[in-house]
């Protein structure tokens, strides 16, 4: 009798604990409706995707408007988007992507019915949209030059894209001129996006006010330099994991507030729901206050100070650039400047990218050895350089400490500070001696990072700012460019970094971190590799 | 009268001008590129090459000129850089909420001034008086942005009374901390100058002989005294006025405000020259009109004055 109560009551705990648990899981079940109130720092100066080339556009972009492909949230690897699967080739130059089908172009913008009238998206759809990139002049049209067909169709010289063929309504098929085995991940970069030609053909230059795409939010209303409201999109083709519609959200706010003091301060006081890059200097009280709240992560991209390699003193002085690289102490800088939010950076990729070598060894702080390198490269006493840095108080500050620490080897470190576009011009022309600069992921892909910022083909303007030049480590990019075998690319990559990491044409600094501070009934948002702005909004939901 | 006016109109245009083409050699010597900036960090020379010609930046420097020209002589400011949106459209769009500002902070800064600086003049060296120039030299050394801050923790964030930031949907309420932040340098050196120009005033003979009368000490202040110091402290109004319509970048930034004044320094980050050129000549318009009426209104402060 006892031993059956005993039963009874085991039963009736395990009953109720299967209660509280269910109780728990209603409370974490997602609900339909309200407003996520979203932080940015300035209005987006551009709603169309083609033209876009900062994040606070990219943010609004990428609630509108979608991809073939996406970026896993983790970095790892490619998922669907708007196409289904793909193939590519042996060879790496032929890629066919079979399109999602029931996909369907907004039906509403700002309260008013679109051109497009909701229809279906088709293979002809991505093929004008690609097109349009060049039409429009995109600033990024060129990601794609390596698609057959490409210069003829600038220079005006054919009336279509060649090498983007439409084999059926849903199959779209892409021909390289060479093989480029980044190709499919070049497509996750969010100015690729489908646009419905009605639309934009009916605002012109003005579809950059009114972007009309397939994203899991309509615009709504745009009030420059306050708000941008963004409202559910019915027709949105994701369902979430119990086939339930997505999204759950019935309206996005993208909120202008400048100040950052006073955003957190808003934030605060409940005002915003989500606070994305959040700024150093309440770092430390909102990680006691907000704990987990706060999201931190590695960032995909690389803190470097270029020296300028194509003329001395840092020209085929490869000693003096490794004594740098030896003279700086990171992880300090990042403690005492940034609250170390930046991990020390030991070569080009940054965790996160594929291809990224965690027993890289890189440079540590060896004040010893670089006083022997100064000596080895003609400087024993020390050398006085002109550092250039944009204006930003976080690059400022950075420096300042750098230049505290190289003057106990006797250098001497004159900082100038200017204005973006005058810094970029200047580096672009190999007008610096040494110069800040920093890079982040556009697609996944080491060639993004090896390729692009030291290839000697890319001096100047296309990325290779430093004047970086070595056969070897060209030979090596050139040919994983071209590798469609995904180790062998890899450990191709890794070669050429040990080579690059040796020559030190940077002082290799720190690898970014990305942050999102969001309030407690804000469900499901979670921080991507890719940066703040990448934070998936269509299965976020409000429980308050 | 309408004579002095149309001659004031014309004497705009050689000023304007000259600003256009003031700001148009800034831009055309200060380094950095539009396009590039577009472009973002990394770019390649061709489209590079496609962005400048569609901008017409390829253009040797004096078509470029001559092209803006005809252009403004046609009301046209262009197209904006950064946003393809039309300048004209961007300023009217936000010149609502730069008048709102201004206006009401002119308001505040004119009575709280004015009232202040009367009542000092009339007590001299009294509490009050001692107070009043106190909270006046202080508020004409407090940086605008200290102001916004602190009013904005008192009032928005501990006392929770008013909004914090933002423009609503146009409401009062959301005015009036920035009102308060822009409105009180100007008040205080309304402040000032009202004192010093009554203390002027209220020593000179003619206001012995009409308290000799027998007249009351208020007709006495206002009727003879005021008006008399009035004109100094009309154009000091003036002056501050057209200051502020043509943007406060401060208030506006501290109180996320869609105004001109972040408008313009935004386009200044961006190399945004049609931007920077329309807002330029909408500044230098507001201040030739700013004055043209301060100078006007002389005429019905002082009768002695005469327009030919």
């Amino acid at each position: 009798m006892r031993r059956r109560n005993l039963w009874i009551i085991a039963l009736l705990v395990s009953l109720a604990f299967l209660g509280l648990s269910s109780v728990g899981m209603a409370a974490d079940s997602a609900t339909y409706g309200g407003t996520l109130r979203w932080r940015e720092i300035n209005d987006p100066p551009k709603g169309d995707p083609a033209m876009a080339t900062d994040t606070v556009s990219s943010r609004m972009i990428l609630c509108i408007f979608d991809t073939l492909v996406e970026n896993d949230p983790d970095g790892k690897g490619l998922i669907p988007g708007l196409a289904e699967s793909w193939e590519g080739n042996e060879d790496g130059t032929i890629f066919t992507f079979h399109l999602r089908k029931g996909v369907r172009f907004q039906k509403e913008h700002m309260g008013q019915p679109t051109e497009n009238k909701g229809r279906v998206v088709k293979a002809g759809d991505w093929k004008y949209s690609f097109e349009r990139l060049v039409h429009v002049t995109s600033p990024r049209a060129y990601f794609l030059d390596m698609i057959k067909g490409y210069q003829d169709f600038v220079d005006g010289k054919a009336t279509e894209w060649s090498g983007i063929k439409v084999i059926d309504d849903y199959t779209l098929q892409f021909e390289l001129e060479y093989p480029f085995a980044p190709f499919v991940s070049v497509l996750a970069y969010n100015s690729f996006m489908a646009v419905p030609r009605e639309d934009a053909e009916k605002w012109g230059k003005d579809f950059n006010f009114h972007p009309i795409g397939t994203g899991p939010f309509v615009l709504d209303k745009w009030e420059h330099d306050q708000k941008v409201v963004l409202k559910k999109n019915p027709d949105y083709w994701r369902q979430d994991a119990e086939g339930n519609s997505l999204p759950y959200l019935d309206y996005v706010e993208i909120m202008v507030i400048p100040d950052n003091t006073i955003a957190y301060q808003e934030f605060k006081k409940g005002n915003i729901d989500a606070f994305p890059d959040f700024p150093d200097e309440f770092y430390t009280e909102a990680r006691s206050e907000f704990g987990e709240l706060l999201q931190e992560r590695p960032w995909v991209g690389t803190y470097y100070y270029g020296f300028n390699n194509s003329k001395p003193p840092f020209k085929d002085n490869k000693e003096l650039r490794q004594a740098f690289n030896y003279a700086v102490n990171r992880e300090l800088i990042s403690e005492l400047v940034i609250e170390g939010r930046y991990p020390a950076g030991k070569g080009v990729l940054p965790p996160g990218m594929p291809g990224y070598n965690p027993d890289l060894e890189g440079y540590s702080f060896d004040p010893v050895k670089a006083k022997a390198l100064m000596a080895a490269a003609g400087y024993p006493n020390g050398i006085e350089v002109e550092l250039q840095v944009n204006n930003n108080p976080r690059h400022r500050a950075v420096a300042e400490a750098i230049q505290a620490q190289l003057m106990d080897l006797g250098i001497k470190l004159n900082l100038k500070i200017l204005d973006w576009g005058v810094h970029l011009d200047m580096c672009e022309r190999a007008e610096t001696q040494m110069f800040r600069m920093g890079w982040v992921v556009d697609y996944m892909d080491p060639d993004n990072f090896l390729y692009v910022l030291l290839h000697s083909d890319n001096h100047g303007a296309k990325g290779n700012y430093s004047f970086y030049e070595n056969k070897e480590v060209d030979t090596l990019l050139a040919k994983a460019r071209v590798e469609t075998d995904w180790n062998k690319r890899m450990a191709l990559y890794r070669e050429a970094e040990q080579m690059i990491v040796e020559d030190a044409p940077w002082v290799f600094l720190f690898h970014y971190s990305t942050s999102l501070l969001a309030q407690d009934w804000v469900k499901n948002i979670h921080l991507p590799a890719m940066g703040d702005y990448y934070t998936a909004l269509y299965n976020v939901w409000i429980a308050k | 009268m309408f004579a002095y006016i149309l001659r004031r109109l014309l004497y705009t245009i050689p000023v304007i001008w000259g600003v256009v083409t003031v700001v148009f050699i800034l831009m055309a010597v200060v380094p950095g590129d539009p396009a590039r900036i577009m472009m973002g960090q990394r770019g390649d020379p061709e489209t590079l090459e496609r962005i400048r010609s569609d901008l017409g930046l390829d253009l040797p420097i004096h078509r470029q000129y001559l092209r803006f020209m005809q252009e403004i002589i046609k009301g046209d400011l262009g197209t904006s850089y950064r946003t393809n949106q039309e300048v004209s459209e961007a300023l009217i769009e936000r010149f609502p909420a730069t008048f709102k500002l201004a206006f009401w902070a002119m308001i505040f800064a004119s009575v709280t001034g004015v009232a202040a600086g009367m009542l000092s003049a009339v007590k001299q060296y009294s509490l009050f008086d001692y107070s009043a120039m106190f909270i006046a030299i202080a508020g004409v050394s407090a940086p605008v942005f200290w102001v916004g801050l602190i009013l904005l923790f008192i009032f928005a964030y501990t006392l929770n009374i008013v909004p914090g930031v933002g423009y609503g949907d146009g409401q009062l309420i959301y005015l009036l901390l920035p009102v308060i932040t822009l409105g009180v340098r100007p008040a205080a050196l309304i402040a000032r100058l009202t004192r010093s120009c009554m203390l002027e005033v209220l020593n000179q003979d003619y206001i012995r002989t009409a308290r000799a009368k027998g007249l009351a000490e208020k007709t006495v202040i206002i009727k003879h005294a005021f008006k008399n110091a009035l004109i100094p402290v009309v154009t000091i109004i003036g002056t501050q006025l057209s200051a502020l319509l043509s943007g406060a970048v401060l208030t506006e930034t501290i109180f996320a405000w869609p105004g001109i004044g972040r408008l313009a320094v935004e386009a200044l980050v961006a190399r945004d020259f049609p931007m920077i050129r329309g807002t330029v000549i909408f500044m230098a318009l507001i201040f030739l009109v700013a004055n043209l009426v301060v100078d006007l209104s002389y005429g019905f402060i002082d009768p002695r004055v005469r327009y030919s």
